[in-house]
């Protein structure tokens, strides 16, 4: 399948060194994009209350994190450890494994900016989509959303609350690229020229050490443009072909080393763009 | 008590000693619909999938049953297609079989999906690129081709038969059967061959991923061939089991040295394909993604003697001895060599489905153990159970067995 | 009766046909798919105009600035304040989650006494009542850094005639009691981390929790040509990103700097500060380099390069944390390097009476609290000391459910910060004195009041209303409260004078002595803000944000190096007793390469007994296994130096 290249192609530029780990993105992603608090108990289902509870945010197999953080290891000794922190939200792949899957066209990557799509009245939950995608992007609802009582007062107006059953997935904050097209046509502007940072996804912008750019990566007055063809970018397993929009930056080689694997036989490529 | 309603001059045993025999399956089958409840209520989390795992258990026997259920739509193509006679000593059965195992697929996925209620979208929102797609046109179509087949049989039941509506009826499908077999194998075999396309075009799931002809990678076409290799012989083990269950002959053993032939044929293709993309994954394909062969494999759960067990085995060592006249005619060698080919088509199914998932593709992740909790066993129990209550009533009201009579009681 | 044939297929096909030209199926399936979008328990949306209100968020230590997003007037989420230097646009993970706190079930709904609800008029009177009677053995605890309701709580104590003021433990304290303590100097000491070209974190874990930790990740991210260097027990987060890990245990932290003082000196560096002679000759016969690798295990060749990096670096700063004696070794090394170190000079106060920032830090609330009535404002005692704090009648503010409020008698519930006028004043750290007001973005659902409120109605201070003492916080300053108000920050430039201040030689001498406990192995508690602090526990959406590596299910997760794992006898998932302090807590083990062997890294703020799912149950309290000892010479009491025993359970 070829990939589909759009004039605008929203994407990140994630430096790696820049990231503590801290979680502001997860707890910003997940409060944006109305992400219930994981519950045990659901009050609400007396069958659930008879039986086995729910599962609660320990659990990270069950957790919905559409931006989620890998902890990467250089897997050595002391005193030669080393340590860096990932942030992983969906690729938005130029040539998605996952929306081909889909048998009722509930994803589709077909809007100018090359946002991965998720249509979740129409998702049937059959989680092949999951199934195809490398970078675990994709979450299911395995439980109702449970916000604990008078906490869905709070509820964010930028994503509609996903009922069980369903996949998920990031949307680089979808409804805030509308926003910003509205705003931009509402001031005369052209929507599909927009200005770097007048659309920006919230884990980006709550980034305390601004390790997150976000920007179109077509667009040369976008940081992210320069960004993506630095020396130091790489992406998650380019080998597959994916052609992901979200690259990550690092000085240090064995991070870099483990965004792709070279034990194949075909050299350790330490430079993705040699 | 109810003698009147068995099949023409053959003996059951006895109402009472029947409703025991039924006391284990409806317990079963009332534990599986517990597990289902729960999971239709409460939701997919009761089960031990998780976001490794989307597909575990219940898509793994899914996958096997459908494969072993292939007795069906082959035998019917084999004997109204191809019209060899012998089959319709145990056609009928073939089609119970299929209808149990597609029927409980299909139950199986609508449990597995997490909104049953939109099931079918796959109709009125295809997406014409997803294997998964094929797979819901054509298992649903067939699953309806095997009610068809199936309709029949039971409208022969010898009380029913006698009203002449249903005689006619029943009649009448009978003439018209092999386009039902016709359209049967066209679906069935597209689907088999869908289902191991579903993993095969995994282009992020290395372990899975293969390249192949048009749009169809290699494990479609070994999918279909690994199915038809193993269906037939396990419509034999499933006649062997009731024989020694009622202990009755149903079928005469050249008929099911015939199927041992067919699927013996059949796995001897089948495993020397397999073998062949096997090592050309492992050569070809997994070095341009910077993986090696070793890399696919992990511990005990993962490990490489789940391969060899299926290449060798439960692959090459079956398919020789169904391909050996002199093996294949021994009975106890026939039921081994049918008994091993059935456990690989089933680690087969089994691998793609969790290995694949379970090989962490980034090289900074790691892998995870999927364990089914009681709540898929049950589930898929329930299937099992449901399987042995259509067979038994079956068995019990229906003409199955064309020589029942003959073999039992002509014989004396 | 015969069928034909063709009559059959005509009748069949037919029959289906002819269902399909009928509404049912196809009213039905519509029907289904309208339902699974529809099902009554999923919450709808609120939609309207969307605003972004600046204020403040005090839930981690140090305070956010944030701006509250709202819809139609509802909050819903928090984001970063780009125009108040302690945000630029970032927060932290803590206030983050702030508006689902403040939508929290366990939220305090009215004031309580013993348990019953009772009014604010009745609250007041026994606390009026209280106070007449307990006369000045009155305390207060508060857990607020930077806030000027301390100056209202301090002065209310000025007025009982008390000056038992604690704050938590906190870093700040730390700092302040070796500058202000034995130093001699005033002011509240900064660091200019986006200036600076040399950072060294002597233990200061700045891009995770300590201190203006925003602002610190800020300025990190914007001083992309400085180096960061960290030190310390165990390869934290911040280490994850600085361009190198030196392995230091804490309590060698101060020893460890005087060996750099030691290379800085030899290079010719001094001060001029009245006992710089005393302080060299003390660092050469007791602190060389070969000394400090003995008794600390670091490479004297480590300090070499430190101090070489240090001496070449045109503007380098020392950030210490941990004991006093570390912060006035790391002050002295700063003195002695002239980087980026800045002192703040101290806002004047709003309210006469009140105390000084250094006042109100100069109580060791680690050597026990006693009173026969307690004010304890947004502060958790009893999580965080539970063998501390000791009070005959005790009055717990605050707008969540704590272990504090759980057993304190009255309970008197706060505002959200959210839903309040609150202030920080120069959060511990920045290199600059700033202020920033915040105010309610958001209308109290509950039956709370502002705990200014609520003793401004008590005693006579001046003012009526806390938001009173603010404006007169404002003017003090000389701010502008209309800036203020939209957000911005007020900042003074300008320094404290740092002359006449001593290296408190003969002290320092003898406090930066390694001492370690007696258990097996050291223990190195660390701070996640995802996972909570000692006042605040983790949040409804951040538990998602918390590893494995700190927790596994309910159990606490600590992280060793191989090497003392196989000392131990122990592996990944081995289920352990850690015993140290008068307690006792459980631990799966993990193994992490990033710590020092000999030590044993778990995580403080998990643990809790009182609070909502996210927090209760979760993981152990590492605050039990802390052991206070006191700090040789500098007469304060420490944390650092705490050993535990590990058993296999």
């Amino acid at each position: 399948m070829e990939i589909k290249e759009f004039k605008i192609k929203w994407g990140m530029v994630i430096d790696i060194d820049k990231c503590t780990g801290c979680g502001a993105c997860m707890v910003g992603c997940q409060v944006e994009n109305n992400i219930a608090p994981m519950t045990k108990k659901d009050p609400y289902n007396y069958v659930q209350a008879l039986t086995t509870h729910r599962d609660d945010a320990s659990n990270k197999l069950r957790t919905l994190t559409w931006m989620t953080v890998y902890e990467l290891s250089n897997k050595k000794v002391f005193p030669d450890h080393e340590v860096a922190y990932l942030p992983r939200p969906c690729m938005q792949c130029g040539h998605p494994a996952c929306v081909p899957v889909c048998p009722v066209v509930a994803t589709d990557k077909n809007e100018e900016g090359g946002i991965v799509s998720q249509i979740y009245p129409r998702c049937i939950g059959c989680r092949y989509c999951m199934a195809a995608c490398p970078y675990h992007a994709r979450y299911f609802n395995w439980w109702d959303p449970l916000w604990p009582e008078g906490m869905d007062k709070g509820l964010s107006p930028n994503a509609s609350v996903r009922p069980r059953g369903v996949v998920e997935k990031c949307s680089f904050c979808h409804s805030r690229y509308l926003d910003a097209k509205n705003k931009a046509r509402a001031e005369g502007s052209d929507p599909m020229d927009l200005a770097d940072g007048a659309y920006n996804t919230a884990c980006a912008e709550i980034c305390p050490t601004k390790a997150i750019t976000f920007g179109d990566l077509n667009n040369p007055e976008h940081k992210v443009y320069e960004l993506a063809k630095s020396k130091k970018s790489f992406r998650l397993l380019e080998k597959l072909g994916l052609d992901p929009q979200v690259y990550y930056m690092t000085e240090r080689e064995w991070v870099r080393m483990q965004g792709d694997n070279y034990n194949g036989g075909d050299g350790a490529a330490s430079n993705n763009h040699g | 008590m109810d003698s009147k309603l068995f099949p023409e001059g053959v003996q059951r045993c006895s109402l009472g000693q029947f409703a025991l025999w039924m006391v284990p399956i409806l317990g079963v089958l009332v534990w599986g619909l517990y597990g289902a409840v729960l999971v239709l209520y409460n939701g997919i989390g009761t089960t031990g999938l998780d976001n490794y795992f989307g597909f575990g258990a219940w898509i793994t026997f899914d996958l096997a049953v459908i494969a072993l259920g292939a007795g069906a739509f082959f035998t019917g193509f084999l004997k109204y297609i191809l019209k060899i006679k012998q089959l319709e000593k145990i056609i009928n059965l073939t089609v119970i079989v299929g209808f149990i195992c597609y029927s409980g697929a299909m139950l199986v996925l609508t449990l597995d999906i997490g909104q049953p209620g939109r099931a079918w979208f796959g109709y009125w929102h295809p997406n014409v690129h997803s294997m998964l797609t094929e797979v819901i046109f054509c298992i649903t179509c067939y699953c309806t081709v095997l009610i068809i087949e199936f309709v029949p049989l039971i409208l022969e039941q010898k009380q029913l038969n006698k009203i002449p509506f249903i005689h006619a009826l029943a009649h009448n499908m009978h003439v018209n059967m092999a386009l039902f077999a016709g359209l049967g194998a066209f679906l069935s075999t597209f689907h088999q061959g869908s289902l191991g396309g579903m993993y095969g075009v995994l282009i992020g799931r290395p372990y899975a991923f293969r390249e192949g002809f048009f749009i169809w990678p290699w494990t479609f076409f070994l999918f279909v061939l690994s199915a038809v290799g193993t269906g037939p012989v396990f419509t034999v083990l499933v006649a062997t089991f009731m024989e020694k269950l009622t202990g009755k002959k149903l079928v005469d053993f050249k008929t099911k040295a015939l199927m041992g032939k067919i699927a013996g044929s059949m796995l001897c293709v089948y495993m020397f394909f397999k073998i062949l993309d096997t090592w050309a994954w492992a050569v070809g394909y997994l070095p341009t993604v910077g993986l090696t062969f070793d890399e696919m494999f992990y511990g005990i759960a993962y490990g490489k003697w789940m391969l060899w067990t299926e290449l060798v085995v439960c692959g090459v060592v079956p398919a020789i001895m169904l391909v050996t006249p002199s093996i294949r005619n021994r009975p106890a060698m026939l039921y081994t060599a049918a008994i091993l080919g059935c456990i690989g088509v089933c680690i087969n199914r089994y691998v793609f489905t969790v290995q694949s998932l379970a090989h962490p593709v980034m090289p900074f992740d790691s892998w995870h153990v999927y364990y089914a909790n009681w709540v898929e066993y049950a589930t898929s129990l329930m299937i099992v159970a449901y399987g042995f209550l259509v067979l038994s009533l079956s068995y019990r009201y229906l003409p199955v067995f064309p020589l029942e009579t003959k073999l039992n009681y002509q014989n004396k | 009766m015969s069928v034909a044939r063709r009559a059959f297929i005509q009748m069949s096909v037919g029959a289906s046909v002819g269902i399909l030209f009928t509404p049912t199926v196809w009213t039905a399936l519509d029907d289904v798919s309208i339902w699974t979008q529809n099902w009554p328990w999923i919450p709808t949306l609120k939609y309207g105009e969307v605003k972004g209100l600046p204020t403040v968020s005090k839930m981690c230590e140090s305070g956010c600035a944030v701006k509250v997003r709202t819809v139609a007037g509802q909050a819903f989420g928090t984001e970063g304040n780009a125009d108040n230097p302690l945000s630029g646009g970032g927060i932290c993970p803590l206030c983050a989650n702030g508006v689902q706190v403040m939508y929290s079930p366990t939220r305090i709904k009215a004031p309580r006494l013993n348990g019953a609800e009772i009014s604010w008029d009745e609250a007041r009177t026994i606390v009026a009542e209280k106070l007449a009677a307990a006369g000045s053995k009155v305390a207060v605890i508060s857990g607020d850094q930077s806030g000027t309701i301390n100056e209202v709580f301090s002065a209310l104590l000025t007025n009982q005639g008390s000056d038992d003021f604690y704050a938590m433990p906190c870093e700040m304290q730390t700092a302040d009691k070796a500058w202000a303590g034995l130093m001699g100097g005033s002011g509240q000491v900064g660091y200019d981390l986006e200036k600076a070209d040399v950072v060294l974190l002597a233990g200061a874990d700045a891009l995770e929790s300590w201190g203006p930790t925003v602002a610190n990740m800020q300025a990190f991210a914007a001083n992309d040509s400085g180096k960061f260097i960290f030190a310390g027990p165990m390869q934290t987060r911040t280490a994850a990103v600085t361009s190198k890990w030196v392995p230091v245990p804490s309590e060698g932290m101060a020893a460890f700097t005087l060996g750099i003082c030691y290379y800085v000196m030899q290079a010719g560096r001094s001060v001029d500060a009245a006992d710089f002679e005393q302080f060299k000759s003390m660092v050469v016969s007791n602190y060389t380099p070969a000394k400090v690798e003995a008794t600390t295990g670091v490479p004297a060749d480590t300090m070499a390069d430190l101090a070489r990096t240090l001496l070449t670096a045109r503007n380098p700063v020392v950030v210490p944390a941990g004991s006093v004696a570390a912060d006035a070794a790391a002050f002295a090394l700063n003195l002695l390097l002239g980087g980026a170190m800045t002192v703040l000079p101290e806002f004047d106060k709003a309210i006469d009476t009140a105390m000084s920032r250094s006042e109100m830090l100069k109580k060791d609330i680690l050597q026990g609290v006693s009173a026969d009535l307690l004010l304890v404002y947004e502060a958790n005692p009893v999580y965080a000391l539970p063998e501390q704090v000791k009070a005959g009648f005790t009055v717990a503010f605050d707008s969540v459910e704590t272990e504090t409020t759980a057993a304190a008698d009255l309970v008197l519930p706060t505002p959200h910060s959210y839903e309040r006028f609150d202030d920080m004043v120069s959060p511990y750290g920045m290199p600059v004195a700033t202020y920033t007001i915040g105010a309610s973005v958001s209308k109290p659902a509950l039956d709370v009041m502002n705990a200014g409120d609520f003793v401004l109605g008590l005693v006579d201070l001046g003012f009526e209303t806390f938001e009173e003492v603010l404006d007169a916080k404002v003017s003090a300053i000389g701010a502008n409260k209309r800036r203020l108000m939209s957000g911005t920050a007020h900042v003074a430039g300008g320094s404290a004078d740092v002359g006449g201040v001593t290296l408190a030689s003969s002290v320092l001498g003898k406090a930066a002595v390694p001492v370690k406990g007696t258990g097996a192995v050291a223990l190195a508690p660390y701070t996640l803000l995802n996972v909570g602090t000692a006042n605040q526990a983790t949040t409804p959406n951040a538990p998602c944000t918390i590893s494995n590596n700190q927790l596994i299910g309910d159990h606490m997760v600590v992280m060793m190096a191989s090497a003392t794992a196989k000392k131990l006898g122990v592996d990944v998932g081995t289920k352990v007793k850690l015993s140290g302090g008068n307690g006792e807590c459980v631990a799966l083990v993990q193994i992490f390469e990033g710590v020092l062997p000999g030590v044993v890294a778990a995580p403080l703020g998990m643990g809790h007994t009182v609070g909502d799912e996210f927090s209760k149950g979760k993981g152990d309290n590492v605050y039990k296994i802390l052991t206070v000892s006191s700090e040789a010479a500098t007469g304060t009491s420490t944390w650092a130096g705490s050993t535990v025993n590990i058993a296999k359970i």
